[in-house]
């Protein structure tokens, strides 16, 4: 038997970074071909007004995108995020419009998101209700709560704080919207920790294997409770920009968003069985569909076709992801 | 006060006075069962320490109270000297337990790399994993130990072995104090299980107290010091390696000589034929192979790896299709690959392979045995659940299937009990022929037994028993005729007394 010399190993990533790597050039691949598509198609597609703008329709996606598909890595899943988008403008303008202060406006639509976190944290992780359940029951709560409040009218925002505005159409440097700056830099933060934290390693153990991640010492309940609480988080923060956008609170707000950024999480190739996907892979998958839907609009398309053609978009991603794995795992 | 198999130059000298570990007392029961009462188990530091026992007897139960994966309900628990309360795997993890488990706990997903670090990662400046540290030092441990593993392979591409020597790795990874290897070698290659000893002797050589599970006996006896034997839940023995002989130990174990592993209490066989097989052959395998099985007989056939006995098995059944001959159950034709007339005509196979092909794991005691008789429980296409219980308790009662109830899940009872479920379930529907393939296979020495007394049961009610084996002792033991196969042709068929363990393995050869 001979021994393992280091010279014969390979440096750089570790293998599962090599496997997502791949399926993230797959992904980015395909948005550049619907980029390319567009622009040659779709007139004004391809302008630096254009793309950033989607950009910012993006952000909201994306945002919440990141709590997704890290509750989806830790096994589970969260679609109360659309009402919670909804729910979370009520005590942001009612403060905002009380205090003229945004920084209250704020905590206090953080403080909500908290708490609703904690709840679907809770019954999942310690009373053991399958989260899909516990999730539908908060998003029909929220829905409900929010309709009973404001009735038909929508709660507008009398403050109208500049500061506030701001999210909705202020622009970094002029061009890149705030939204997608505030994105970005959460994309950033929270990739950079499912990859080289402790503790995001040991959402993919949870996820990829909770009887392991046990005998390793994890705490399996707490770690699903913390993915319930940023996932809540996460989704307030798409919320607030949403008010903002909107300048009011009312029950329409993000409905079924929830299941855009699903659609998007799993055409990104993060597994609904938990453990696998990246964040990055997430992205892409939210970015693919919102220019699809931009440039589908800019030929004309009515938006039920739109709907059509995501459905069929992510069967086939998903089917496509399926026959790779099990060629894998037959070879 | 620890020990780093990876940096053993930074190990303080462990105070070997004191017992690594010290179980007293330990108690632990289960919905219906007691699991373990009142053991003792003492490990000291820089000894190996071997826990025997038959499945069933405690061992499992043991090592996960041990790793906090199961909590006790009466006993305590001393690591060197102090009492200490161990409530889950992350309590014993920080106490330097390291338990090796039979099943592969690692996550697929990740690098081998990462899964030796997987319960502490090493981080750098600021908390941040350093993956450049695990990568090294994983490649490092492995040259360490003389394992041959790629430490940046994806876990789950690695074949069983390689992933048992992952595991094994990862327990060397932190600092121990106790390794615990539940069933090390059971798929490691005889170059593999050398290395592997030669790693254990130098973590005994480091200070470390070593418990090693296994029913190997020749393992037993070439690495252990001292031998704990458990059965049904208690303590039965810790003695000293040398004081004990190959019987010793079995009889530890068992509970019993094992000269009566083959009570044989049924009269002579029948002259009746319950089933006659002409000239069978299959596209694959088997070729021209004629035979009759007697009614209350023991037909045994013997056979290599690779000869054709479950080809055999799965043809005579119905299950699989055959390009040539006939086959007759008790005068009735039964044409191939049809199950469904098979079961009708009275002819059943119980199957090598009870996970995938004979139970369904989940379902409880009393569906897995009334499957193939659900018909006659039926009252105007309702199961008359009454009528069905009723029938399985007589042959739990007969069979004596030790299951808590008949609502158990059928995956938690052992394999003797499975494989009697799985002979009620053909019985129930009234067989005349019943086809046996590896009936010991995964079963310990008590529970094989009670299966050989069963299969001589079988044959004493009238039934033709044909079993395909590959164990010489069980052949000899059970069967009154002896077939041999070779490369799927049958080679020779004999009398009990005229077969001798020679003329049997000239004919496997061929």
């Amino acid at each position: 038997m001979s021994l393992v010399s280091t010279d014969t190993m390979k440096p750089g990533p570790s293998m599962l970074a090599r496997l997502v790597a791949r399926q993230e050039l797959a992904l980015l691949l395909c948005l550049i071909l619907v980029i390319a598509f567009f622009s040659f198609t779709a007139e004004n597609f391809f302008s630096v007004r254009n793309i950033t703008n989607v950009l910012g329709q993006a952000s909201l996606a994306l945002t919440a995108g990141i709590g997704c598909a890290i509750v989806f890595m830790s096994g589970e899943v969260d679609i109360s995020i659309g009402s919670l988008l909804a729910t979370i403008a009520l005590p942001l303008i009612i403060i905002m419009n009380d205090t003229n202060s945004l920084v209250l406006g704020i905590g206090g639509a953080l403080l909500f998101g908290l708490i609703i976190g904690v709840v679907n944290g809770y019954l999942t992780a310690y009373a053991g209700i399958n989260s899909l359940i516990v999730t539908l029951g908060t998003m029909f709560i929220m829905r409900g709560g929010v309709y009973l409040y404001t009735g038909q009218r929508a709660i507008p925002d009398d403050a109208a704080l500049d500061s506030f505005i701001a999210l909705s159409d202020g622009r970094l440097f002029n061009i890149i919207p705030y939204s997608a700056v505030i994105a970005i830099v959460l994309l950033a933060v929270f990739a950079y920790m499912m990859q080289h934290r402790p503790f995001g390693r040991q959402i993919y153990a949870v996820g990829g294997n909770p009887e392991v991640a046990r005998l390793a010492g994890y705490d399996v309940r707490r770690v699903k409770f913390i993915c319930f609480i940023i996932s809540a988080l996460l989704a307030t923060v798409a919320g607030i920009i949403l008010a903002a956008r909107v300048g009011s609170a009312q029950h329409t707000a993000g409905l079924n968003f929830e299941f855009q950024v699903v659609a998007a999480t799993v055409l990104g190739g993060v597994s609904l069985a938990g453990g696998i996907g990246s964040l990055t892979g997430m992205a892409l998958g939210v970015l693919i569909l919102q220019f699809l839907s931009n440039g589908l609009r800019g030929l004309g398309l009515p938006t039920e076709w739109q709907l059509v053609i995501t459905g069929m978009i992510i069967i086939a991603a998903v089917a496509f992801d399926e026959a790779k794995r099990r060629r894998a795992i037959g070879g | 006060m620890s020990v780093d198999f990876l940096h053993p130059g930074e190990t303080v000298a462990i105070d070997k006075s004191v017992p690594a570990l010290e179980m007293r007392g330990i108690g632990k029961r289960f919905p219906g069962v007691v699991a373990l009462d009142n053991v003792d188990l003492t490990l000291e530091p820089g000894k190996i320490h071997a826990l025997m026992g038959e499945n069933g007897a405690g061992k499992s139960t043991l090592i996960k109270i041990m790793a906090g994966v199961y909590g006790k309900d009466a006993g305590t628990v001393r690591l060197r000297g102090r009492e200490a309360d161990i409530k889950s795997p992350r309590d014993s993890l920080k106490e330097g337990i390291k338990v090796v488990f039979q099943e592969i706990a690692l996550i697929a997903e990740f690098s081998v790399a990462e899964n030796i670090f997987l319960e502490g990662y090493p981080t750098g400046k600021g908390g941040s994993i350093d993956w450049k540290k695990i990568r090294a030092d994983a490649a490092a441990l492995f040259k360490r130990i003389g394992f041959n593993v790629d430490p940046a392979a994806r876990t789950g591409s690695l074949p069983v072995s390689q992933q048992q020597m992952v595991e094994i790795a990862r327990a060397l990874a932190h600092e121990a104090r106790v390794v615990v290897m539940d069933e090390p070698t059971s798929s490691l290659t005889p170059n593999e299980v050398s290395l592997l000893f030669t790693v254990i002797r130098r973590l005994a050589a480091l200070g470390i107290a070593v418990l090693y599970v296994s029913h190997k006996l020749d393992e037993v006896f070439e690495i252990a010091d001292t031998v704990t034997v458990l059965r049904d839940g208690r303590h039965v023995s810790t003695r000293p390696i040398g004081e004990h002989t190959n019987d010793t130990l079995i009889q530890d174990m068992i509970g019993r000589r094992i000269e009566n592993l083959f009570p044989r209490k049924r009269g002579a066989p029948g002259s009746k034929v319950a089933l006659s097989v002409e000239g069978l052959s299959t596209a694959k395998k088997l070729k021209d192979v004629s035979f009759e099985a007697h009614a209350g007989e023991v037909l045994g056939f013997f056979g290599l790896m690779g000869a054709g006995r479950t080809e055999l098995a799965k043809a005579i059944v119905g299950y699989d299709p055959i390009t040539s001959g006939t086959i007759a159950v008790d005068g009735s034709r039964l044409l191939p690959h049809d199950t469904h007339t098979g079961v009708r005509l009275g002819i059943g196979l119980l199957t090598e392979d009870r996970k995938s092909e004979g139970l369904m794991g989940e379902l409880p005691v009393y569906q897995n045995a009334s499957l193939a008789s659900l018909s006659a429980f039926a009252r105007m296409g309702f199961v008359d659940k009454a009528s069905e219980r009723k029938a399985v308790q007589d042959y739990v009662d007969r069979f004596r299937i030790r299951t808590p109830s008949l609502f158990q899940q059928v995956k938690n009872l052992s394999g003797g009990n499975q494989q009697k479920v799985l002979i009620s379930r053909w019985l129930m529907r009234g067989l005349k022929v019943i086809v046996v393939d590896e009936p010991t296979r995964g079963i310990d020495v008590g529970a094989k037994s009670e299966i050989f007394a069963l299969i001589d049961r079988l044959a004493g009610e009238g039934l033709a028993v044909v079993m395909m084996t590959s164990e010489m002792p069980e052949l000899l033991g059970l069967a009154d005729r002896i077939a041999v196969i070779c490369e799927g042709r049958l080679t020779a068929i004999m009398p009990r007394d005229k077969a001798t363990q020679e003329n049997i393995l000239n004919a496997a050869i061929g």
